[in-house]
């Protein structure tokens, strides 16, 4: 290969951003289609600039907005090709046409999403509104909490999305500018390491194969769509989540670094448990330590995979707690948070007398402090000792003005 | 580069095995697949193609047939440009990187959308792959409307003419904005080429194709595709339509090269007044009341105005 | 291609066109294509069609006028000569017929259940112009 190999510390001090380009270099991903958009413009530079000092060997194509970044990556996928991008926030909200086309189609892509709030009002900084916008689009979701983890979900996703049985594209989301922008210890692969893991890009119905011309993107009306919809929801159902555990588990052997599709944190013998994503699983665990030493029995769940919902995980990882906070970091805007609602599916139905309450927080890039958390925990011990839910079942945490509940 | 494929008459040409299928869906008489043909038939190169979302997509890949006998994809109204840039460059990607699965070709990107799908919503991505300077080619099915929905005026639909959205009626002559010049704003990217075609003169399409394949970097043709359905005439006479539009040099063909290098590439002998094509189609009929004449005379104003405007660019050589 | 269930067919709705391989397909005639039941050229549109063209090869030059302007790859061309027409795919447009140079024509549209033969006996005569 022609490119140059780069030289890396077995500990890099990386933000976020760079964590996924450097993973984006090491895949040697052939077509990046982008555009640039607060916070993740650093993940596509840091590219570009790989590319500059002929680090990677690909194509860079800076297109002029979000959906034609999509658009050109759905064209080199389907030519047959390892591709990928970056968006957030309203980039990401201009792409959705895009992102439903590139699933249906069953293109490999992996987009790296920092999760930024979505106007109106305007707000550059991080929460789950676009995550929560790409939920129903049909894509796999990986949820990073930290550079660490934005570093090896790339390896993994690419791993999981290529696999011929998969065939389905995936988001690597983290926190804008708390895991995006900000630089921790990051425990590297070798390029030689890392692109073993990954492995080389297979095509499967590439458009440049000539001696076998492909059809992609047609027209189904009411005899088939429902068909290649169902077909598209039962791989997601049935083959992704045990494909992602086996991967998870190639990259534990590889580097020690052990991923689950819920993570868990001193879940054994909680009675109390908050449920939440992205840099707040960081925050919660400090406080269930705290909270252990004051005599209440607190755990964390942390959603690693968000689709395919892990339904059962979550089932499993719940079933023993007494009360449950759902954290949801996108504005609702007139029902049950996103967590709330698919916690509640996941329980309904079984023997648990878990009690489940919901709150809203964090939007806009407002802080979930350890204060909050701690409120949260000692209301859910309050529940507990009631036997009741002693709250509205949705509140709004961190937000100035009259207390804010519903339902 | 490729060697050209050798079309010195029609006889020579009929000997071209078509990469388009019959038993789509267009519309008996349709001008698209003849075109299309044109096209795809000027080269025996391989093709990557895309469809932007109307007639000819919706009628060419409806579940479970294909029409193309080549790599196709569409993925929706306004990107079917950038979709086939994107596999242009993985086809860059691959063979800098030498896994290319048939290494010797010389693929053709060519990427084809009606008027509504390049003049309004996909504007941007044409002219955002023109200016990136890909290699391909942007084919614009100009039929003047929206006739995938039903005949809804685009930014292409000439004044004049009654569309869905812009009827004539008993206080409204129809369409009242003029038709938009595409091919000179493509130009205007810089392009090293963007021509202007029709379907009748087949020998002067397939020079502009076959020049547009083998120029490196973006290439923009309009195509005049006469519309049975939304023009109003009868399938038979798509031809003669397409005659009375390059005749009556309401659709004058032309090329410009790099951007500014203008040449006339027909002058009809005998023109044919502007009245005569308005005449041939039901969009115009109610142009031909008193109240309104005065807009056919504007019309053929327009007409002369810009054919002697082409004819000065063409003189200047600037 | 009957309406198959859900887990019968390939993932993301595509479709090839050929069944195998093949090599140079621009060099390669309709006829010696391996196509697939998914390539249109498997179906028909015959009963899209009122009128139909019929083909009278005594009057034709092979001017191709109507190969090129066909809109259905229905005009069957091969080494320069019209041969024949594809009625699985001609939509009955009479495109071919109004391009078609000959006095008289070589193609003309008759009723869908005219017989070919018939009318090709009793094929028009030169029409002679008026000055």
């Amino acid at each position: 290969m022609a490119f140059d190999k780069m030289e890396l510390k077995d500990i890099e001090v990386w933000d976020g951003n760079f964590a996924a380009a450097q993973a984006m270099r090491q895949c040697q991903i052939d077509v990046v289609s982008a555009y640039p958009i607060t916070p993740s413009t650093p993940i596509v530079e840091g590219y570009a600039k790989f590319l500059a000092d002929n680090y990677v060997e690909g194509e860079f194509v800076m297109v002029e907005s979000e959906h034609a970044a999509m658009s050109g990556c759905i064209g080199a996928s389907a030519a047959g090709g390892r591709v990928a991008t970056a968006t957030s926030s309203q980039g990401f909200a201009l792409m959705v046409e895009t992102l439903y086309q590139a699933s249906g189609m069953r293109l490999p892509i992996i987009l790296n999403v920092v999760n930024r709030a979505l106007a109106a009002p305007l707000n550059v900084n991080g929460d789950h509104s676009d995550m929560y916008l790409g939920r129903d689009s049909g894509w796999i979701q990986f949820d990073a909490y930290c550079p660490q983890d934005a570093y090896d979900l790339n390896f993994i996703a690419f791993k999981v999305a290529e696999d011929h049985d998969i065939r389905l594209p995936a988001m690597v989301h983290q926190d804008g500018f708390m895991t995006s922008h900000t630089a921790q210890g990051v425990h590297t692969l070798d390029d030689d390491t890392a692109y073993n893991f990954v492995g080389d890009f297979k095509p499967m119905n590439d458009m440049l194969d000539f001696e076998h011309p492909v059809t992609h993107g047609v027209q189904t009306e009411e005899d088939w769509h429902f068909e290649h919809k169902a077909r598209q929801h039962n791989d997601l159902m049935t083959k992704v989540l045990p494909k992602i555990q086996t991967v998870f588990d190639d990259f534990e052997k590889l580097t020690g670094r052990k991923y689950n599709i819920v993570e868990k944190y001193d879940m054994d013998d909680a009675d109390v448990a908050v449920v939440c994503m992205g840099t707040s699983v960081e925050t919660a665990r400090e406080v269930a330590l705290e909270m252990r030493e004051k005599g209440i029995k607190a755990g964390v769940v942390g959603l690693r995979v968000v689709r395919p919902f892990p339904f059962f995980e979550i089932q499993e990882a719940l079933k023993e707690v007494k009360a449950i906070a759902a954290l949801d970091r996108s504005s609702p805007n007139g029902a049950p948070g996103m967590l709330f609602n698919e916690i509640a599916g996941t329980l309904f139905n079984t023997d648990t007398k878990a009690l489940l309450s919901g709150y809203v927080y964090g939007l806009g890039g407002r802080d979930l402090t350890k204060k909050h958390l701690v409120d949260l925990y000692t209301e859910l011990q309050a529940n507990v000792d009631a036997g009741k839910v002693t709250t509205p079942l949705q509140q709004f945490i961190g937000v100035r003005g009259p207390k804010l509940q519903f339902l | 580069m490729s060697e050209l494929k050798k079309i010195k008459n029609l006889k020579e040409f009929s000997t071209s095995a078509d990469r388009f299928e019959g038993a789509n869906l267009l519309c008996p008489g349709c001008a698209h697949s003849i075109i299309v043909r044109e096209v795809l038939n000027a080269t025996n190169d391989d093709l990557v193609l895309s469809a932007s979302t109307g007639c000819l997509e919706v009628c060419t890949a409806v579940y479970p047939y294909t029409s193309w006998d080549a790599s196709w994809i569409h993925i929706g109204f306004e990107n079917g440009s950038t979709a086939v840039a994107g596999a242009e460059a993985m086809y860059k990607a691959l063979k800098n990187k030498g896994r290319l699965k048939q290494p010797d070709r010389n693929p053709k990107f060519v990427s084809f959308a009606g008027d509504g799908a390049s003049y309004d919503i996909g504007f941007q991505w044409i002219s955002g792959c023109m200016e990136r300077g890909h290699n391909i080619m942007h084919v614009v099915l100009d039929n003047e409307v929206y006739a995938n929905t039903g005949g809804q005026r685009s930014s292409s639909t000439p004044i004049g003419s009654s569309a869905t959205t812009s009827p004539a009626g008993r206080v409204s002559y129809g369409e009242k904005q003029n038709k938009k010049d595409m091919v000179s704003i493509m130009a205007s990217h810089g392009i090293p080429y963007s021509a202007q075609v029709a379907p009748n003169k087949w020998k002067d399409m397939v020079k502009k194709i076959q020049h547009g394949m083998e120029v490196d970097g973006p290439v923009f043709i309009n195509a005049v595709s006469p519309c049975t359905t939304e023009w109003k005439f009868d399938p038979k006479d798509t031809m003669l339509l397409t005659d009375l539009s390059t005749d009556s040099l309401v659709f004058p063909l032309y090329e410009i090269i790099d951007g500014h290098e203008l040449n006339i590439t027909y002058r009809p002998k005998n023109v044919v007044p502007v009245e005569e094509y308005l005449a041939a189609q039901g969009r115009f009929k109610h142009l031909f009341k008193d109240e309104y004449k005065y807009l056919i005379k504007e019309w053929q104003e327009r007409v002369d105005a810009n054919w002697a405007y082409l004819n000065r660019r063409e003189e200047a050589r600037v | 291609m009957p309406n198959t269930g859900w887990d019968e067919f390939e993932i993301g709705a595509m479709l090839r066109t050929f069944d195998g391989g093949i090599d140079d397909i621009a060099g390669t005639l309709q006829e010696d294509r391996p196509y697939s039941q998914n390539s249109s050229f498997s179906a028909s549109v015959a009963d899209w069609r009122i009128e139909k063209p019929v083909f009278n090869k005594d009057y034709c030059i092979d001017c191709q006028f109507c190969w090129i302007y066909c809109p259905d790859i229905s005009i069957i061309s091969r080494d320069k000569k019209m041969i024949g027409i594809d009625m699985d795919h001609c939509k009955g447009c009479a495109i071919c017929v109004e391009v078609c140079p000959t006095n008289p024509k070589s193609l003309l549209m008759f009723p869908e259940k005219a017989d070919e033969e018939v009318e090709i006996a009793n094929w028009p005569a030169k029409e002679t112009k008026e000055k």
